[in-house]
């Protein structure tokens, strides 16, 4: 897992966040970078959904 | 090649004074808020990490813009789109086409080379907005409609498939069978290509000759380069792949639904992305919600409408669907009336797909203006004679009335519809209706007084 993707995935163990927070902490990262990072944690499928839409990674 | 085409349309756009250029430098978490300020179309010239592309929005954002790819004045959109629609010209094939200038195939794959836009606040993800996909079932052949991607990974998408439609038809049967469903998408195509493929036609109509209708020529089509498909020769940027046999499991949105609303997760299939073509230099078309896809939906709606009154023996002269009505849930129409043709085209008009509020009055009623509706609805309707309810007929999921978060995946939602006669009842004498008007407003011009 890329080290981007290993921040996202600590992030989203944390607490529920929509995408757009998600973004937000990232503007510094190249748009395509930030995308294959997402598609990293999709491709392992952890991400879930609560009730408004947010993505959170259930802790192991 | 054909002479209409996605870059035929910008030069359209840019003659009629509709089209802005964005030549600094965008990135794509950018590119929906300012697409949204403008009140032109936008090309973004400079996309930041994806030299070689620009960027297209707005299009047919307004009425205006439509007319311009219609060919024709605003207020004739919907007859212009009835007439046209009636001569469907079937598509050809071609060998050659633009829309395979660059091709990526297997682990080349990669949508993250694309520049994806984050379109909304409450969005899932980046979306790819403004489609034209094409599937084929073996009994009923080539279906095309318009469908949202929302960025998974590199190579895989979520697709909504939840409203009723032939591709979801197709995909069922393709599902039963434990089988996947191979589908082509093609992005940047003539905004006339975008209106055949969302016109609801019968599941044995082919919007393909549609599109050719419209636009009084061919749709040029080529064969994929991985599928046993064929796509628009003259798109920029076509996906090939196939929608897996999962079923409704996957998440999928929230997106800024046409329905002006962000919507919620939806459970979808996936899409699989097995080839990438595009033309050298592409051009990627961010379909701006929700009002293109609300200008695009509304001739479609007034067409069918013009379709429903005219089946049912009643004359139509002037029909919209209002855009605050996404141009889709609403019908207005004035008519020609004989005795009892009120009720009968309240009747029509609410058998159009997911149409649910009707409003019918006499052709001396300006439909397009607001004051002269209520005042029709004010003195020619009484609610105990002239509202007519449908229980229980076919609804879609966004509309949050039909509280379609009570039917579990996959459920498709109904809904009661409203249809007010508002033509002068039957036995109210007309000289009831005369309007004021002012004594000598014919001569006397108030230019000569000032």
């Amino acid at each position: 897992m890329s080290p981007l993707a290993t921040t996202l995935k600590t992030s989203l163990e944390t607490e529920a966040r929509q995408f757009h927070d998600v973004v937000d902490d990232h503007m510094d990262v190249p748009w395509q970078d930030f995308l294959k990072a997402w598609g990293e944690l999709r491709e392992i499928d952890i991400l879930k959904r609560d009730d408004d839409g947010a993505y959170f990674i259930e802790k192991n | 090649m054909a002479d209409k085409g996605f870059r035929s349309f910008l030069d359209d756009l840019d003659a009629a004074g509709e089209l802005k250029r964005i030549t600094k430098p965008v990135d794509c978490r950018q590119l929906s808020a300012l697409g949204e300020q403008a009140d032109q179309a936008t090309m973004f010239e400079n996309i930041e990490g994806y030299p070689g592309w620009r960027v297209a929005t707005a299009l047919v954002s307004t009425r205006k813009r439509l007319a311009v790819a219609m060919g024709c004045t605003e207020n004739r959109v919907a007859f212009e789109f009835e007439a046209k629609s009636a001569r469907p010209i079937d598509p050809v094939t071609v060998e050659n086409a633009p829309c395979q200038e660059v091709v990526m195939k297997g682990d080349d794959v990669d949508l993250t080379s694309i520049p994806l836009p984050l379109m909304h606040l409450f969005d899932g993800g980046p979306y790819i907005s403004g489609t034209f996909a094409v599937s084929e079932d073996p009994e009923h052949g080539p279906n095309v409609g318009c469908y949202r991607l929302m960025y998974r990974t590199p190579k895989e998408t979520g697709i909504d498939l939840v409203s009723p439609s032939d591709m979801r038809f197709y995909y069922q049967r393709a599902l039963d069978k434990g089988e996947p469903l191979p589908i082509a998408i093609a992005v940047g195509v003539h905004p006339l290509d975008m209106l055949a493929a969302s016109y609801k036609a019968p599941i044995d109509t082919s919007e393909l000759a549609l599109a050719g209708g419209l636009r009084g020529e061919a749709l040029e089509m080529v064969k994929c380069k991985t599928l046993d498909l064929e796509v628009p020769a003259d798109a920029e940027l076509i996906l090939e792949g196939e929608l897996l046999p999962i079923g409704w499991t996957a998440d999928e949105g929230p997106f800024g639904e046409f329905s002006q609303i962000s919507g919620d997760v939806k459970w979808n299939p996936i899409f699989r992305i097995k080839c990438i073509t595009h033309r050298k230099n592409p051009i990627f078309y961010m379909l701006q919600m929700p009002w293109e896809n609300d200008w695009l939906a509304a001739p479609v709606t007034e067409a069918a409408g013009l379709q429903a009154l005219r089946i049912a023996s009643v004359q139509p002269v002037d029909i919209r669907a209002p855009v605050g009505s996404c141009g889709y849930w609403s019908l207005i129409a004035s008519i020609k009336k004989r005795p009892g043709e009120g009720k009968n085209a309240v009747a029509a008009l609410l058998s159009v797909a997911e149409v649910k509020f009707v409003v019918v009055t006499d052709d001396d009623i300006d439909i397009h203006d607001p004051d002269e509706l209520d005042w029709a609805i004010a003195f020619r309707v009484q609610a105990d004679e002239d509202a007519v309810i449908l229980k229980g007929a076919r609804a879609k999921h966004i509309d949050p009335s039909v509280k379609s978060w009570l039917l579990g995946k996959g459920g498709l939602p109904t809904t009661a519809k409203l249809g007010i006669d508002a033509t002068i009842p039957e036995g109210v004498p007309k000289i009831l209706y005369r309007r004021i008007k002012n004594y000598g407003r014919d001569r006397i011009k108030l230019e000569d007084f000032e």
